[in-house]
């Protein structure tokens, strides 16, 4: 049957859309503008989170480490260690669970600082995803807004929008709907790293909070919504993994720019929910 | 080939010629379809003309199948009431309670089915609700029930538990046919429309408590057989997958709702028996039903806001 009607859906939300969904086990997929090239945001923090695995299991990295973090590690952000005020010591996957759970930038930076950009690199180089690249760090992303607007946040002018580079995918962090959906199905299909530290990784991305986007289209307490947000001023996005009562599981992938510059859009983050709820449902028919 | 099997083969073809379509054929006559084309074509044979011209996507009756058709219909008939008469002589009649929605088809088949395999005795079906037939069958009433579980009764005894899994009867114009499938939660704000409670209480308890646990909880429940309600776009309701006119189907995510049904009996009789055994492959036949597995454990997912 013909693909759903993403485009009308998207347009009433206000936004542009792409997104690309599959069924992990069977293949079956569908999509729109899956292979665009787009701004990952906070998605980033999943290529990280397997590339800190696969450290720990090289002997590099030990998760259970404590690591003390001082005001000077500190970087922008509403939520865990980036809204507290005093140093907080605590274990590598610890300040993981932060980074993806509450989508924390100053333990994602605290990280990267650790693994380092060419283990993120070099692992997706491996994975053969071509257009997934990391190449900076919240405290970074947020600086370059800073420099691009020549002013500090809020980003609400669309002539500073127009010129923010972390919203190009040519210098910043970047990735394609098809490319995050085949990082998370590589996790649910122990394909990322090894079988224990994949659980653990479906574990954490489970834990995270926001209910707004993917999780929305799916409000069922018999469906499992797992996944990780991204969102700069007027880009909106999640991937992750649907897992329906039945053992069906669905990697998605949905990325989307507001025509608004409104920092709030209940419906353009809802419509990430119901177009991969659309999505599914037609890889189920 | 001999008078008996000719008159069978002679009601194939009526039936056949009713519906000019072997497959609603083969299910109105209880049987698989490949059979059916079979005898058809065996008839033929000793016929030596060819009654339908299957050609064409659709199947017609040849001009000699339809001179043939009137004479065929006057030797079945004739021969059924042949053996109504013989019957009555003899007087073996199994009394069976069967559910008011069961649906049409599945009681035709299941009488011809019956009536294949035990022509000696006449079935006499009457639908009845479920705690009815309980009521009938201590009463002596009924021989045989066929009762939707979970039913419980001192001295009642059971044949195989069938499952029927169920979707949701929508009106053509419901917003939600738009999707493949609907979970129980996207019901919310509809009205339900289920069989009487009073005459299927297991049923009503266990499909509420699913209802409820699955965060939809109809402002109102109307009880009924008839699907009016849903045509009117009022209710909705759940059953196997139909086809009719004004109404959509669609499966339920998580196949929550599943009707369990089987035979029930106090006395242990030979057609009695028999009919336990016409009804569980039958109604696997012609109702979708198949056979009782463990109900898979409902598994609730978590996510962080539910306790924060």
């Amino acid at each position: 049957m013909s693909a759903p009607a993403f485009e009308s859906l998207f347009r009433a939300a206000g936004v542009t859309g792409w997104l690309y969904a599959t069924d992990i086990d069977t293949g079956h997929e569908v999509g729109r503008g899956a292979d665009e090239p787009l701004p990952t945001a906070s998605m980033y923090k999943v290529a990280l989170l397997i590339a800190l695995c696969r450290q720990a299991e090289a002997g590099v990295l030990d998760l259970a480490a404590r690591v003390t973090v001082t005001a000077a590690d500190r970087v922008t952000g509403p939520t865990g260690l980036s809204a507290m005020l005093d140093d907080v010591t605590i274990s590598l996957r610890d300040l993981a669970y932060l980074m993806i759970a509450v989508s924390d930038n100053t333990s994602a930076d605290k990280l990267l600082a650790l693994v380092g950009f060419d283990a993120v690199n070099g692992m997706l180089a491996e994975f053969g995803l071509k257009d997934t690249r990391v190449v900076q760090g919240a405290g970074e992303m947020n600086a370059s807004m800073g420099r691009d607007a020549g002013h500090a946040w809020p980003f609400v002018d669309p002539d500073d929008i127009a010129r923010l580079s972390a919203l190009d995918p040519a210098r910043a962090n970047c990735s394609t709907p098809r490319e995050m959906a085949r990082l998370f199905a590589m996790i649910w299909r122990d394909e990322a790293a090894s079988p224990e530290s994949c659980a653990w990784m479906r574990t954490v991305l489970n834990m995270q909070v926001w209910p707004h986007r993917l999780a929305s289209g799916f409000p069922y307490d018999d469906v499992a919504v797992s996944g990780k947000t991204g969102t700069l001023p007027t880009l909106r996005c999640e991937s992750g993994v649907v897992e329906y009562p039945d053992g069906a599981r669905y990697a998605v992938s949905v990325f989307t720019r507001s025509f608004s510059t409104a920092l709030i859009q209940p419906r353009a983050d809802a419509v990430i929910g119901t177009a991969a709820r659309m999505a599914v449902d037609h890889l189920r028919r | 080939m001999l008078i008996v099997d000719l008159v069978r083969h002679l009601r194939y073809f009526v039936v056949v010629a009713e519906e000019l379509h072997f497959g609603n054929a083969a299910i109105r006559l209880g049987m698989a379809q490949p059979p059916l084309s079979q005898r058809i074509k065996r008839l033929e044979e000793e016929l030596g003309v060819r009654l339908f011209d299957r050609s064409a996507r659709q199947v017609r009756l040849t001009e000699e199948g339809r001179l043939l058709l009137g004479e065929a219909r006057e030797i079945v008939s004739r021969v059924e009431r042949l053996h109504e008469l013989a019957r009555q002589g003899r007087g073996t009649v199994l009394r069976v309670g069967v559910p008011p929605d069961l649906g049409p088809t599945v009681l035709a088949a299941l009488v011809a089915a019956f009536r294949e395999s035990s022509p000696e005795v006449r079935l006499a079906p009457a639908e009845i609700w479920t705690a009815d037939q309980v009521t009938a069958l201590a009463e002596g009433a009924i021989d045989v029930g066929l009762v939707r579980h979970p039913v419980t009764a001192p001295g009642l005894r059971f044949g195989q538990v069938l499952v029927q899994t169920q979707g949701v009867l929508l009106a053509e114009g419901d917003p939600l046919t738009g999707v493949g499938e609907v979970h129980l939660a996207d019901l919310a704000g509809r009205e339900l429309l289920m069989p009487p409670k009073e005459g299927e209480p297991g049923w009503h308890a266990e499909v509420l408590a699913e209802c409820r646990g699955h965060n939809f909880v109809p402002a109102q429940v109307h009880e009924g057989a008839g699907l009016g309600m849903v045509l009117a776009g009022a209710a909705v309701a759940f059953g196997p997958r139909v086809e009719l006119p004004g109404l959509a189907w669609r499966p339920l995510l998580g196949s929550p709702i599943a009707s369990r049904v089987s035979t029930a009996w106090r006395a242990v009789t030979a057609a009695g028996a028999d009919f336990s055994a016409v009804a569980v492959r039958t109604l696997k036949e012609s109702a979708g039903m198949s056979d009782e597995v463990a109900a898979p454990v409902r598994r609730v997912s978590r996510r962080p806001g539910m306790l924060a």
